[in-house]
């Protein structure tokens, strides 16, 4: 249990999540910019470095739960991350034919928000040992409405993209192979979208449930 | 005797109790808990001796043979017993038999059936002889299992929960179909005749050594199917402790040498990962149950499921 090694991991964890909140900072503070003076179909363009930055930095997160630097599961984190990776990187970046698209607007708008109470409380914790109450309340109640809005945002963006994806056959492997495989990028959207409609629920229902336990937990103390 | 049944959370479960006479068996208790409940028939009940707050223990499952004062500790003429519901129950072998039968009806539709025109392709012209083989090995080997499940397994368990139906099921079906499309697609890229030889010969052997590995394991229970555990001995049994897994890991392999989809070494992977789950906690079980205390053997030191690795 040697001390120094503690320090060095909230150190660590304390710079990671503060440069990350930057990132997310930037990305709602351009977003809104570019909303004001341009219109929504100019969002995208005003974020994206921001937001690819941010947004792959949160791989590290995997690495973090894996080697044990913190607690939470490798298991909620990486459909967590894998989702947003899809977003970011498989449909806006790949397909820029949706990215003058509203949807884009609220996705950027609700993960922006959602990341920023999450990574400066997490910046608080390891930085400073606590964190005030309404954060806390903060991080476990904004999912309530930004979870559907980012939920939505995500589901209509991949759905609006189809046409896109479909005449592009951008990363589809064909037949005739020697390992007799395939991979057609149209069909995965469409079981991506399908795979939504059990995991909103359920991922729903968990943060309901981790709200619950959170708040009730800081109400003992 | 008077016996009280409690919930998990110590609420009264049945209000009153059963009374029951001393020399009642456990599975008496089942049906009197039955016929009072209507709804928990005794397959659902989990029955257990009640644990004290705080214990890490796990908690003993009451034997359906054994009579309520083998449990009773003292001369006390009362009983407390924990009650659990396991949901709706379904008997393995209907559990097997629909899992099984989606891979025996489905990959024959993609060899017979003009599938591939909904998915945009030609009437398929051109049938390989690794395909109309593959498709006699697949349906061989999930016959086999169905024969195996009715004729050969003794289950330690009697049922299963039957939300396992739907996970099941859609697991089998699921790959079984995912192989079947790339195996019987028109643009298939067969392997060499030797190859091909070599896939299926080497996969018919472990269909037949695993088909005896189930013999073997059938012969160590008794037909009227208590369950319980031996240490299997015998052909692969004496290296191996799982050497039915193996063996059907092994046939696995043997198909997709012969077949060479990526989507069949992708289904050997998981089916291995799975398989190994089990064998891993079936050696700890027999090894913790066999440690050559108090007159019982101790198990032998063997491979868990695949030598020379685990």
């Amino acid at each position: 249990m040697a001390s120094a090694l503690t320090v060095l991991r909230r150190l660590y964890l304390s710079i990671y999540n503060w440069l990350v909140f930057i990132g997310w900072f930037q990305v709602l503070f351009l977003a809104l910019k570019a909303l004001k003076e341009s219109g929504h179909e100019h969002v995208y363009n005003a974020v994206e470095k921001p937001l690819l930055l941010a947004q792959s930095a949160a791989v590290m997160e995997i690495l973090h739960g894996l080697i044990g630097l913190v607690r939470s599961p490798v298991s909620s984190t990486l459909p967590q991350i894998g989702s947003r990776l899809y977003l970011t990187w498989g449909i806006l970046w790949s397909f820029p034919e949706i990215r003058t698209h509203i949807l884009v607007t609220s996705l950027v708008i609700s993960w922006a928000i959602t990341e920023i109470i999450r990574y400066s409380f997490f910046g608080m914790k390891e930085a400073f040992g606590f964190a005030p109450s309404w954060h806390l309340w903060l991080r476990y109640s904004t999912f309530l409405v930004l979870y559907p809005t980012g939920i939505s945002s995500e589901v209509g963006l991949i759905y609006f993209a189809l046409p896109y994806i479909k005449a592009s056959e951008k990363y589809c492997f064909r037949m005739p192979n020697k390992g007799n495989f395939s991979f057609d990028y149209f069909y995965a959207a469409i079981l991506a979208l399908g795979i939504y409609v059990p995991g909103s629920p359920h991922l729903y229902h968990y943060m309901l449930g981790q709200r619950k336990r959170a708040l009730s937990k800081s109400k003992k103390e | 005797m008077k016996v009280t049944l409690v919930s998990r959370s110590g609420r009264e479960f049945i209000k009153g109790g059963l009374e029951l006479n001393d020399s009642a068996t456990v599975a008496d208790l089942q049906e009197a808990i039955h016929k009072r409940t209507k709804k928990f028939y005794p397959s659902r009940q989990r029955l257990t001796l009640p644990v004290p707050s705080g214990s890490r223990e796990r908690p003993v499952i009451l034997n359906y043979k054994k009579s309520l004062k083998d449990y009773c500790d003292g001369n006390e003429n009362t009983l407390t017993i924990v009650f659990k519901d396991l949901g709706p129950q379904v008997s393995y072998r209907t559990l097997f038999f629909f899992e099984y039968l989606g891979p025996l009806i489905l990959y024959p539709v993609f060899y017979y059936f003009p599938v591939y025109k909904y998915f945009g392709y030609e009437e398929k012209r051109v049938i390989h002889p690794v395909q109309t083989y593959a498709l006699y090995y697949w349906c061989f080997h999930y016959f086999k299992r169905i024969m195996e499940t009715f004729f050969i397994h003794r289950f330690s368990h009697a049922t299963s929960p039957l939300s396992n139906v739907f996970r099941n099921c859609a697991y089998y079906w699921t790959f079984g179909s995912y192989i079947a499309y790339y195996v019987n697609h028109p643009l298939y890229t067969p392997v060499s005749d030797l190859q091909m030889k070599i896939g299926f010969g080497f996969g018919i052997v472990c269909q037949l050594a695993n088909f005896y590995c189930h013999i073997i394991l059938k012969n160590l229970r008794s037909p009227d199917g208590s369950g319980g555990y031996q240490i299997p001995r015998g052909f692969l049994f004496n290296i191996v402790t799982c050497a039915n897994y193996t063996t059907e890991i092994y046939q696995w392999l043997g198909f997709n040498i012969a077949t060479q989809t990526v989507a069949g070494y992708v289904f050997l992977v998981v089916a291995t990962s799975i398989m190994t789950n089990w064998a891993l906690a079936k050696h700890r079980r027999l090894k913790k149950l066999f440690d050559g205390k108090d007159g019982r053997p101790k198990y032998p030191r063997r491979w868990v499921i695949l030598p020379p690795f685990l």
